[in-house]
């Protein structure tokens, strides 16, 4: 029995790209069995919409498309999970607490130092970036997943608060506190060596 | 106009980053931090963790890259 020049397609994209695709959501996500599902399930998608693809784009870029929109779905669902929704109401609340005094000024061992502006230029940016990705691997999983959220598209955040079913100002106040912790875990780690 | 706290203006800046300020949003942020130099640094701050955040989180590249030859093959066979 030959293959379909469809079929045949299809498994030279795999042979091609499949590896990248995987490595990509592995970095994202952390876990090997979701992320070869989302890989999976995006070659599935784009055999049963084959015919649509005229070359337009480079097959990459569109085997790409298909498979970020299946990591925003991945994402968006541990967003709302109720049951780290839960969890976080306590958080949040806690982290804040962590930051700020009652009176909304900053408590004295958080407040942010100056970055000397030496330093920064003299950063190589794969240092400052490799801890970056290990602070963000130290929050909790709905605030990564609003992080990726966010930057994954370059969407306008409406449009994301929009898909999410959330309003806009619960969005950036989770987006406040990653952004609190990522600052202050980056200072630690980095400047104050 | 009242003075924003350090908590509502490193708020703001999040908030600026994600749909934008009001106007009289954008002018209270401006004059808390002329007079907080603590969230002048944390606004300095917050926009190159977005620069980063950015590159790690939309460019491919930034994942190291693992083969994976187990799944390619279970991806060809269950194409049907």
């Amino acid at each position: 029995m030959s293959l379909s020049s469809d079929e045949e397609t299809l498994k030279s994209w795999v042979a091609l790209h499949s590896d990248k695709m995987y490595s990509w959501v592995f970095y994202k996500t952390g876990d090997k069995e979701s992320s070869e599902d989302l890989v999976q399930d995006t070659f599935l998608s784009a055999f049963k919409s084959i015919r649509k693809f005229e070359g337009k784009s480079e097959p990459k870029t569109w085997l790409f498309a298909i498979l970020n929109n299946k990591i925003a779905e991945h994402f968006r669902k541990i967003y709302r999970s109720p049951v780290l929704t839960t969890k976080m109401g306590d958080y949040s609340e806690k982290t804040m607490n962590t930051f700020f005094t009652k009176d909304e000024g900053w408590l004295k061992e958080e407040i942010p130092r100056n970055w000397p502006d030496e330093e920064i230029h003299l950063l190589d940016d794969s240092a400052f970036k490799s801890i970056l990705e290990n602070c963000m691997k130290n929050l909790p999983a709905k605030w990564h997943a609003a992080l990726q959220l966010k930057y994954l598209e370059e969407k306008k955040g409406d449009i994301i608060c929009q898909e999410l079913e959330i309003t806009a100002s619960n969005f950036w106040q989770i987006l406040h506190r990653a952004k609190l912790q990522l600052r202050k875990c980056l200072d630690i780690n980095r400047f104050r060596k | 106009m009242l003075m924003l706290s350090c908590k509502k203006a490193t708020s703001l800046i999040e908030k600026k980053s994600l749909i934008g300020l009001s106007f009289k949003e954008k002018t209270q942020l401006k004059i808390h931090n002329r007079m907080c130099v603590v969230c002048l640094y944390y606004e300095k701050q917050s926009l190159i963790i977005d620069d980063l955040l950015h590159e790690l989180i939309s460019s491919s590249e930034s994942a190291p890259l693992i083969k994976n030859e187990a799944l390619k093959e279970k991806i060809i066979k269950n194409l049907h």
